[in-house]
């Protein structure tokens, strides 16, 4: 069924497969020797200075909250710029009408100081 | 032939995906096989020439709303939560709904699906010409499902009000 | 064995991840999967409507499709804030001991 889609799938798996046999393949070649200061951050790196699983604040939970919503809205753009000649000035309209509402949302949190890194 | 095989690959990514999903005791584990059954799903949408819904599935979806997930896991360290008992005591009502579901799964694979087995009934490539879907789509999407589509953006508008307003530190 | 791939299957496959969904939502504990499992669900009725879409050859499914895809982002983004402001006041995400209006 997926005619134009063979050889897509057919690269799919080469795809997967080559880091997978080339990461395999050089665990059985390479020498193994570790010792501690190679294990050690690399000449500038600096220590970690905690776990990497920590709390994070809520402000990444924020912007990530606007970021996803305006990702659907573009979503919704992206069918509107494919038919833009076709629609004319009533697509304009209807996509005026979208954003619009969507910009209250947007006004909404910049005035309640959403954007800000407090 | 090669996409009835496609199909049971995507088909055991999905349910393969979504059973682990549901049954990891750490929930970034369990973010990571959703993620594997979300994409399981946009094979299946592909293999049923939805190739903008494909495109949305990855990047709104695996994207956007995995990316929340994990954020909020990363938010709310689930050390804690990991150690402790995972299951509620409502999984004899749950095992009954599924096992009686199951059950009707069973009943109507062994009858047979009238009019909705062998391949689908109308082909997809004839009707629109040298259109694409997107076009098809933008088409139905600007005409027919135009309040709808105003709505959307209501709905999104309430999204960041209670979304922003409950996720803000009271400072005052 | 191999049948060629009717509708039939996909609605089969939907029904399938529909339960995983079910199951998660009411035997889970933790409220963060309870989400997820949601996200099962919604992309189960997603699988309907696409094969739906193909089986009619009508469009009108997969513009349903975004549709239910944009509210599992509205659903998502309120669901994960309030299990925001539920760990900021209760310093838990089990949903046993979210139990305060419970009678």
């Amino acid at each position: 069924m997926p005619d134009g889609y063979l050889p897509i799938f057919v690269f799919l798996p080469v795809a997967i497969l080559f880091p997978v046999v080339t990461l395999f393949v050089a665990k059985l070649v390479r020498p193994s020797q570790p010792t501690p200061s190679k294990l050690g951050a690399y000449e500038c790196g600096i220590e970690p200075a905690s776990n990497s699983r920590g709390r994070y604040t809520v402000r990444y939970y924020i912007v990530a909250i606007l970021f996803v919503v305006f990702d659907v809205e573009t979503v919704f753009l992206y069918p509107w710029a494919v038919r833009y000649k076709q629609l004319g000035w009533f697509g304009v309209a209807e996509v005026a009408v979208f954003l619009a509402i969507l910009i209250v949302g947007y006004v909404w949190a910049y005035k309640k100081g959403a954007f800000e890194w407090v | 032939m090669i996409d009835t095989a496609l199909f049971y690959v995507f088909a055991l990514m999905t349910l393969g995906g979504g059973i682990l999903c549901i049954t990891r005791r750490n929930a970034v584990h369990a973010a990571i096989w959703l993620i594997a059954s979300l994409m399981g799903v946009a094979g299946l949408f592909l293999l049923q020439r939805a190739e903008f819904l494909f495109a949305v599935q990855i990047v709104l979806y695996i994207g956007g709303i995995m990316v929340l997930f994990l954020f909020v896991i990363m938010l709310i360290n689930l050390d804690t939560a990991a150690a402790e008992r995972q299951y509620s005591g409502q999984w004899k009502l749950a095992l009954g709904a599924v096992v009686l579901a199951g059950g009707e799964i069973a009943w109507v694979m062994a009858r047979g699906l009238p009019g909705l087995g062998a391949a689908a009934a109308v082909q997809d490539g004839g009707e629109g010409g040298s259109d694409g879907n997107v076009e098809r789509l933008a088409d139905l999407l600007f005409s027919e499902y135009l309040l709808p589509f105003e709505i959307v953006s209501i709905l999104l508008l309430a999204a960041i009000v209670g979304s922003v307003f409950l996720a803000r530190r009271r400072t005052s | 064995m191999l049948h060629p791939v009717g509708t039939g299957h996909y609605l089969v496959l939907s029904l399938a991840l529909l339960l995983v969904g079910i199951l998660g939502v009411l035997t889970r504990r933790n409220l963060v999967i309870v989400l997820m499992s949601v996200e099962l669900i919604l992309n189960a009725v997603n699988i309907n409507l696409i094969a739906f879409s193909k089986h009619t050859g009508n469009l009108a499914g997969q513009v349903f499709a975004i549709f239910v895809i944009t509210l599992a982002v509205a659903e998502a983004a309120v669901g994960l804030g309030l299990l925001i402001a539920l760990f900021r006041n209760r310093e838990t995400t089990s949903a046993d001991e979210v139990n305060l209006l419970r009678w």
